[in-house]
Parts: C-alpha cells; sequence; structure tokens
C-alpha cells in the first residue's frame, strides 16, 4: 500500500488514475437526487452501500451508458452482471440475433447504444450478414472485447489503415525491413494472398500505442502471445483472435473461462428455489437445470470464485469510524 | 274436309264442298267487347262454313299473270255469303286473284303456305284478315284496305312491324308467333284496343306512344328486360308480361304510373321469384285488381305494404351503417397514412393538392412549430409537407370506437377519449382495449387512466405501436390485471424477437395471464419464463442496494400519481386506493418491480435534469478534493518540518530551564502579573 510509486504522482492525478472522483462524484449525485429517501437512514449507511455496490459490481445495474462507461471497473462489472443475468438464455441453447442480445443489454441499460452491440456482432459474425443468429458465449467475448477496450480498439482500427495503406505510423521505431512492407495498392478486401498487415509489425505497433495510451489495453504480452502463430491477419481476425484467447479473458477478470461460461452453481441454486415459488407449480422441476439441450457439462468445479477486481476502494468518507463498514464488506 | 290438288306449272285451285249441318255455321260478329285471347278465339271461332255448294274444280283460268290462280265462285255462294270467304287450308302458297268480291268483308286465309300478302287490294271493304299459321315474311299489301279492323297475322314469320300506315281503323291486331325484335310503325293506331305480339323476340317494350285505345297487351314469351312507355297508355287495363326476362321493379318501374292498368302477369319471369316480388308490386300498383290471374285481396295489400316499410326501414338503416362504416374506413386510412408518415416510410410524395397548400401555408409556418407537432420526423421531411398535413382536420386524425365489449383506439388523439366521461355501464362492459396507430410510449402514459376508467379491461392488444423493446412490457405490469395480451406482428418489431412471449410472462406472472397473440398459456411456458429470466429477478431485487431500490421504486410510484393529478374530477379515495394498490403490487412482487420502463423522452427528461447536478457535484468534489491535498499537502510539509521543530522545542525549554533559580523566580513573577 505503500509503494513509492503510489506516492510519486501528485494527488489529484493519483485519485483520478484510480477513479476515484468519477465514483465520488457520482456518489454526491446519487445522494442528491434521492435525499428525501435516504435521509431516512443517514448519510453514512447510504455512503455505506454505494460503495459496497461498487465493490461487488452491482452499482451499474440500471443505470445510464454515460455512467457504465466511464471506468474500466463499471465496465467489467457490466459484463459480468451480463453474464450472470442471462447465462440461462445461452444455458437454454437460443441463438439469438444482434437485435435481441441489444435488446436484453437494454434491459440492464436502457440507452445502450446500438453501434457497440452491432461492433461487437460484427466480430462474431466476421462481417456477415448482420441477422445471423449468434451463441450466447461467442457474442459475450466478443461483446467483452469489444466494450472493454472500445478506445483501445477504435485506436488499432486507425493503426490497421495505416499499415494497410502503407504508411508506417511507427515513426520512432522503424524495424529493420521496412520498404519491403510498404504496399503499393492500399485498399482492403482485394482477394489477394496478401490479405491484412505482418503480424509482428503490427503487435509492435501496439506496443507502442499500450505505452502511451491512458485507457486501458489488454497486456502486451498476451496480444503477442494471441497473435503468435500468425503471419499475417486482418482487423477481424485481430478482433477474433482477441476475443477467443483465454488469457486476455482471465486478464480482464469480469467473465469466467469460456468453457464454465455457462457455469454458475450459486445461482442455479437461486433458480431452482426460484423455480419451486412458481405459484400451482407441480413438481416438474425436478428435472433442473440438466433439462436444457445442452450435453452434459464435465462436473463444476467447486466454488470458481470471483477474483476480487482491483481499483476501486473506499475512500474514507467521513464516517464515525465505527465497525459498521467492515461488517459489510465482503471479498 | 276434303280437298285435291293438282299440281300444274302454278296452282290449281279446287274448292271442294262440304255439307256442314246448319247449326255448325257461327256467326262472326264484329262487337266492341272482346274477350282475353282475341287471336285464338278468333281463330277458333272463325267459321268454317264454306259455301260453296258446287263441285266443280274451279281451273285455272287464264289471266295476264298466269302464276296467281283465280278465285271464282258459283253466283248462289256469293249470294249466300256475300260478305265472307274462307280458304282455310287449301295449300295455297300464293293469295288469288279474288274476282268480282268486291264486298267482301271477312276473308280467312288460315293454315296455308302463302308467303306474300297480294291480290287483295281490290277488296277494299275488307274489316276482318286472317292469315293465321302461313309463311309471310314481311307485311305488305295493305295499303287499301282502309276499313280493315282486324288483323290476324300470328304464327308467320314476320320480322318487323310495317307497312300499317293506312289502317287507321285497325281494332285488333294479331302478330303473336313471328320473329319481330321492335315494336314500331304502330304509334298512329289510335283506335287499336287489342295488340299481341306474344311469342316474338321482343328484348324490350318502348315506343307505345299514339295508342290511346289500347286496352289490351299481349307481349308473353318474349325475352323483354324492360317496359317504359306503358304509362302513355291511357286506357290500358291488361299486360301480359309471362315468362319473360324481368328481373328488378325498376326495370317495370313505369307500371307505377299508369292508372288504368288493373290486371297484369308476371310469372315465368325471375321477378316472380324473388322474395319481395308480390309486395314491392302490390305497393307500386295500388291500383291493380289482379295479378298473374289472381284477385288480389285486401289482406294480401295490407301485408304487402307493411312488409314495403319494413323493407324501406330496414334499407335506410343498412344505408346509415354502410354510411358509417365507409366514414370509419376513411378516418383509419388517414389515420395510417399519418403514422407512416411519422415513422418515415412513405417516401416524400407531395401531391398537387398538398404542394398547393403547402405553398400558401409557407409564410405562415416557421420550423420550428412545424417539427414540434411531430416529434418523431427527422430533418428530412419536407416542411412543406408537414405543414399540409397540419391543414388535414383534426376530427379526421383519430378514431374511437366502442363496440360492445371492445373499445378501439386509432392514432395518438383517440387517447384523449379517455379524459372524457363514460358511463358506467358503457365502460364496465369493456373488456378488450385495442390499440392501432399510437406510439407504446404514448399509450404508457395513459394506462394509469385506462385502470380506473376501465376497470374490466382484460385483454389488450397492440397493432402498429412501435413496441421494439422488451423493456417496453415493463410498463403494463402497472395495470390492475391483463388476462389476454396480443401483440400484432405488423408495426411492433419486438414480435421479431425469439423470447418476447417468454419475458412477457416472466415480468407480467402475478397477472397469470392465460393467452398471448391467442394461444394459451402452458405451465411450461411459465417455467421456461422463470428458467430463462429468473436470475435477472434476482439480481435486480437482491442485489440492489438499498438506496436505489428505494429510489427506483419511488420513481415508479412517483410517476404514476403525477399521471393521476393531471386528470379531472379525481377525488381524495382514488389517491389512497391507488396508493394502497401499488403497495400491494410491490408487495406481491418485489423482485420483478424494479423492472420498470420508462419512456424515451422521460428518460432524456431525466438526464438532462441530472446534467446540472452532476456539474454541481463535480464542482464540489474538485473543491473538497482540493481542499484535502491542500491539508495533505501541509500534513506533508508538517511531516517534513515536525523534526526539526520539535528539536528546537526541546532546546528551548532546556535552555529555560538551565538555571532553577531564576527560572523559578520568573515562574512566580508570571503568576502574580495574572492576577
Amino acid at each position: 500500500m505503500l509503494s513509492p510509486e503510489r506516492l510519486a504522482l501528485p494527488d489529484y492525478e493519483y485519485l483520478a488514475q484510480r477513479h476515484v472522483l468519477t465514483y465520488m462524484e457520482d456518489a454526491v449525485c446519487q445522494l442528491l437526487e434521492n435525499k428525501e429517501d435516504i435521509s431516512q437512514y443517514g448519510i453514512a449507511r447510504f455512503f455505506t452501500e454505494y460503495f459496497n455496490s461498487v465493490c461487488q459490481g452491482t452499482h451499474i445495474l440500471f443505470r445510464e451508458f454515460s455512467f457504465i462507461q466511464a471506468t474500466p471497473h463499471n465496465r467489467a462489472s457490466f459484463l459480468r452482471a451480463f453474464w450472470r443475468c442471462f447465462r440461462t438464455v445461452g444455458k437454454n441453447g437460443d441463438l439469438l440475433t444482434m437485435r435481441e442480445y441489444h435488446c436484453l443489454l437494454q434491459l440492464l441499460c436502457p440507452d445502450f447504444p446500438l453501434e457497440l452491440t452491432q461492433k461487437a456482432a460484427r466480430i462474431v459474425l466476421m462481417d456477415d450478414a448482420m441477422d445471423c443468429l449468434m451463441s450466447f458465449s461467442d457474442f459475450l467475448l466478443a461483446f467483452q472485447i469489444q466494450f472493454y477496450y472500445s478506445e483501445f480498439l477504435e485506436s488499432v482500427a486507425a493503426i490497421y489503415q495505416d499499415l494497410l495503406s502503407g504508411k508506417n505510423p511507427n515513426t520512432v521505431i522503424v524495424p529493420t525491413s521496412s520498404s519491403g512492407q510498404h504496399r503499393q495498392r492500399p485498399a482492403l478486401g482485394e482477394a489477394s494472398t496478401l490479405e491484412g498487415v505482418e503480424a509482428s509489425l503490427f503487435c509492435q505497433c501496439l506496443e507502442n500505442l499500450c505505452d502511451r495510451h491512458k485507457y486501458s489495453c489488454p497486456p502486451p504480452a498476451l496480444v503477442k502471445e494471441a497473435l503468435s502463430d500468425v503471419q499475417r491477419l486482418t482487423f477481424c481476425g485481430f478482433l477474433v483472435a482477441l476475443s477467443k484467447h483465454n488469457g486476455i479473458n482471465q486478464a480482464l477478470g469480469a467473465l469466467p473461462d469460456k468453457g464454465d461460461l455457462m457455469h454458475d452453481p450459486a445461482m442455479d441454486a437461486e433458480l431452482e428455489r426460484l423455480l419451486v415459488q412458481i405459484p400451482g407449480l407441480v413438481n416438474s422441476v425436478t428435472a433442473g437445470p440438466e433439462a436444457s439441450c445442452l450435453p452434459s457439462r464435465p462436473p463444476p468445479r467447486v466454488g470458481s470464485p470471483w477474483r476480487p477486481l482491483h481499483h476501486a476502494r473506499k475512500v474514507d468518507a467521513e464516517s464515525d469510524g465505527s465497525t459498521e463498514e467492515t461488517d459489510e464488506s465482503e471479498t | 274436309m276434303d280437298f285435291q290438288a293438282e299440281v300444274n306449272c302454278g296452282l290449281h285451285l279446287v274448292i271442294q264442298t262440304s255439307s256442314l249441318p246448319e247449326k255448325n255455321k257461327v256467326e262472326f260478329r264484329l262487337n266492341k267487347e272482346t274477350s282475353s285471347f282475341p287471336g285464338r278465339l278468333l281463330q277458333h271461332d272463325l267459321e268454317r262454313n264454306y259455301s260453296s255448294r258446287q263441285g266443280d274444280h274451279i281451273n285455272l283460268v287464264s289471266s295476264s299473270m298466269p302464276s296467281f290462280p283465280i278465285l271464282q265462285r258459283s253466283s248462289e255462294e256469293k249470294i249466300l255469303y256475300s260478305d265472307r270467304l274462307t280458304l282455310e287450308r287449301q295449300k295455297l302458297t300464293v293469295c288469288p286473284i279474288i274476282d268480282g268480291e268486291e264486298h267482301l268483308r271477312l276473308l280467312n286465309f288460315q293454315h296455308n303456305f302463302i308467303t306474300r300478302i297480294q291480290n287483295i287490294s281490290n277488296l277494299q271493304r275488307l274489316i276482318f284478315l286472317d292469315l293465321y299459321d302461313n309463311q309471310i315474311e314481311e307485311i305488305s299489301g295493305l295499303s287499301t284496305l282502309r276499313s280493315l279492323r282486324v288483323l290476324l297475322l300470328g304464327k308467320n314469320r314476320i320480322k318487323k312491324i310495317s307497312n300499317l300506315e293506312n289502317l287507321k281503323s285497325l281494332d285488333v291486331l294479331d302478330l303473336h308467333g313471328n320473329q319481330i325484335t321492335k315494336i314500331e310503325n304502330v304509334n298512329h293506331l289510335c283506335d287499336l284496343r287489342v295488340l299481341n305480339l306474344a311469342r316474338n323476340l321482343l328484348s324490350h317494350v318502348d315506343n307505345l306512344n299514339g295508342l290511346d285505345s289500347l286496352t289490351e297487351l299481349n307481349l308473353r314469351h318474349n325475352q323483354i328486360t324492360f317496359v317504359r312507355d306503358v304509362d302513355n297508355l291511357p286506357c290500358l287495363q291488361r299486360l301480359f308480361l309471362s315468362f319473360n326476362n324481368i328481373s328488378t321493379f325498376e326495370s317495370v318501374c313505369c307500371l307505377a304510373d299508369s292508372t288504368s292498368l288493373s290486371d297484369i302477369t308476371f310469372d315465368g319471369n325471375p321477378i316472380a321469384q324473388e322474395s319481395w316480388y308480390k309486395h314491392t308490386i302490390l305497393q307500386n300498383m295500388m291500383q291493380l285488381r289482379q295479378l298473374d290471374m289472381k284477385r288480389i285481396t285486401e289482406e294480401e295489400r295490407r301485408m304487402a305494404s307493411v312488409v314495403a316499410k319494413k323493407e324501406e326501414e330496414k334499407k335506410r338503416e343498412s344505408h346509415k351503417q354502410s354510411l358509417l362504416k365507409e366514414k370509419k374506413r376513411l378516418i383509419i386510412n388517414n389515420v395510417a397514412r399519418k403514422w407512416d408518415l411519422q415513422q418515415n416510410r412513405i417516401t416524400n410524395i407531395a401531391t398537387n393538392q398538398e404542394r398547393k397548400d403547402s405553398d400558401s401555408q409557407d409564410n405562415s409556418q416557421n420550423d420550428g412549430g412545424t417539427m414540434s407537432a411531430f416529434p418523431e420526423e427527422t430533418g428530412s421531411l419536407d416542411s412543406g409537407l408537414t405543414s399540409a398535413l397540419q391543414g388535414l382536420s383534426v376530427t379526421d386524425t383519430h378514431l374511437v370506437e366502442v363496440d360492445g365489449d371492445t373499445l378501439s383506439l386509432y392514432g395518438s388523439g383517440a387517447l384523449e377519449c379517455l379524459d372524457r366521461n363514460w358511463s358506467v355501464q358503457t365502460a364496465g362492459m369493456v373488456t378488450t382495449v385495442s390499440f392501432t396507430f399510437i406510439e407504446f410510449d404514448e399509450i404508457v402514459q395513459v394506462l394509469p387512466k385506462l385502470k380506473i376508467k376501465f376497470p374490466n379491461s382484460l385483454h389488450l392488444k397492440f397493432k402498429e405501436t412501435n413496441l421494439v423493446m422488451l423493456q417496453q412490457f415493463n410498463a403494463l405490469a402497472q395495470l390492475r390485471r391483463v388476462d389476454q395480451l396480443t401483440v400484432d406482428p405488423q408495426g411492433n418489431p419486438v414480435v421479431n424477437f425469439t423470447l418476447w412471449k417468454y419475458y412477457v410472462l416472466f415480468r407480467l406472472s402475478h397477472f397469470s395471464m392465460q393467452k398471448i397473440n391467442g394461444t394459451e398459456v402452458t405451465q411450461n411456458d411459465m417455467i421456461m419464463a422463470e428458467r430463462l429470466f429468473g436470475i435477472l429477478a434476482h439480481v435486480a431485487s437482491s442485489e440492489l442496494p438499498q438506496y436505489r431500490l428505494i429510489s427506483i421504486l419511488g420513481d415508479a410510484r412517483k410517476k404514476q400519481f403525477r399521471y393521476l393529478l393531471e386528470t379531472k374530477g379525481k377525488k381524495p379515495g382514488i389517491v389512497n386506493e391507488e396508493n394502497n394498490d401499488s403497495k400491494r403490487l410491490v408487495g406481491e412482487n418485489t423482485n420483478r418491480a424494479t423492472l420498470n420502463y420508462t419512456t424515451r423522452d422521460f428518460y432524456n427528461e431525466k438526464l438532462e435534469e441530472i446534467k446540472e447536478k452532476k456539474k454541481f457535484c463535480k464542482t464540489y468534489i474538485e473543491d473538497l478534493v482540493k481542499e484535502a491535498t491542500e491539508i495533505n499537502m501541509k500534513n506533508e510539509a508538517l511531516q517534513k518540518l515536525w523534526p526539526q521543530m520539535f528539536i528546537e522545542l526541546v532546546r528551548d525549554a532546556v535552555i529555560e530551564i538551565r538555571n532553577k533559580n531564576s527560572y523559578m523566580k520568573i515562574c512566580l513573577q508570571q503568576i502574580t502579573d495574572q492576577k
């Protein structure tokens, strides 16, 4: 906690980097909006609950898109919430169109923009007809990449275009054999064997981007690993590789591994309880979640815990120093 | 009667005698009162007495025209039957020349093979001429017979009525069984009383003016489809139209204007098969005494008028209905068009009319005004077109219809009808409410009113209401109860989603819906719905922090009250009831209650409001941060300086106390000074 680099940054920047201010502002804003209701049970308790929910990742439920997008932690929480809420849809085996997934997204965030969903769908469908059906896991992983790293991806797209048109954006470091990579024909989509760009050069550019980018980027090492076995790649291919790479998924920390995407024993138990409560229900529930059309799964890992996310920490609010806070917090 | 015929180059006319007993002689009498079948009767009544008794043959006498035989009778016969001559069944193919019989009044040529009427122009006293059953093709050769009263030309091959100009005294004209297609050239026969045109090829009846004495007109067995001019016959009493092609009363409506008609037949026509035949005829022809040869009784007449009145009523009623229906259809079309325009589905094709309107209204409109009327439109629509649309009359832009148990609303203006005062009975009967061409967001805003005004509405139908998000169904949760839901795929893209029904069942599970889009809801459906979305509900309720729960629920309640407050006639009692209602609702399924729907406009409004607050918060936090950083800085500075300061403090203190005695003195001095 007392690492030297923490203290090296000036105060304001330090706070900004950890997005503490975003949460503080939002907390105060929420307080203002609901002051009649909240004043009933105390401001201290409000702040407690607020930051608890930030920790747990439930603060983004039914919030506006601008808030959800504001910090990486928010984005990851949103992805996780989406996964938890609609995992059952995927488990049921339904393949849905892009619009239907967008509808589900809108259930959690009413003003979620369509473009993001479209871009995510494009990753899965590789620019094919946008009305194709997608499986839940495919969509979710692609969506994760698109949403969490959206700014990063935009820059990468720009770089890709530059590379494609023969311009080398790397003015600082130029690989030795640069002349061979200048292409005369900048056009995309030409059915030539030389499609896309050189992988290694691409990686190089990405590393430079990561260094100077202030938005979150995937760990460069993992990116390199993902692209290690290809010579050339297109932008789409790059995105697909990213979304399918398990390491990046883990690094993000929002979702479980692809193989476990349908698994959530805690929620399943909860679901069973709910199903029993349906009025007038005869015990046709005994079939259980295994009744879905998915093949039998490997035995679930006991308590695959969600790795606690880093970043957001409670700021010492003007509490009375009671032990209430520690009681509520969970990690 | 026997006869002989000898074939020669011309014709041998052989007149045989036959001794008929005297008593078989039937006198032919001309009288004014003729009976129903003049033509036939006359045929039958025709005397068959030939009294040329001689047995001699009358041979061909040489004449200037060798083909015509010449008829001569013995002088005895001439004296006995000076005014009549019968040449029936004589196998005549031409009319013979009749010499020396200028007093002849009756001439009978029945049942021969005569093809042309000839050689009788000298018989200028002729009154009765019978050419029934011959092969005559054209009426001719009669122009000198000015005294002719009865002309019988039935069963010939006549194609056209002509050459009757001089027969002004004609009393009976029988042309039945011919091939006549048109009534013509009879208008001068002002003494004609009986006209028989049965069994011809007539297709219609007109051109009857001038027949001022006509009392009987026989038109049976033709192909008549309509009748005209009959009202111009002042004396017509009997009209026989059996076995024609008359199918409506309108085609014979002139008969109603004829005051003289007393006897009419229509049997064998299509009209006689109609259910309204009898009473329509009776009602329109009050002067009739016999219809289809049957006497008309008073009872029948009475019935006819009653039935006719009822028919009239019915027709009026159905006419009114069809007018109403038409009007409704027009309005609905109007609303549909407006809706399509709103949805930018119709390309901007302005008609000439609209262009004219827009030209005149352009100067008075400014863009701000036109845009506000149609908030859905983008700027691509021509402002001229929208101003033209505003010119449409307001009442034609929506339609409200109550039909027993269904309340149908077309167009967003129709939603205002919920503000009206509905009678308890009408409102209580309504179980189905159907919305068409109205934005769902607008419907959401009036749902509380709907709940109050139409408490028994259990079935909601949506068509062309722009349902695009699953979330919109959340808004229906505020209703008291919904048994059935019908969402028409037309204009509601949400139906294309595979999971929409399950979501509806899940969100509105407290309604225990029976049917969605006509199909029954099964237990399996409910299970599936819960299975798919149950976790969502769980997350939405248990994982939301308390303050968010309160704020979301509080929002929903506040919204409802706001709409309620805007309605007229609000009573405190109702408000309380609503309070209890929503509380109860919340209690029923808390875990879904947080799934709300705010209309897009409302949502954006809220976000706008929050912007101010956000700005304030930002500055507030910034101030706090500044303060905190300042304090932090000061703290750090203090930390740095503190060791030094501490050492100096200690040093100062040590120096002070070095000399104990002087220190004691100074302290005491200080104490006394303080007093």
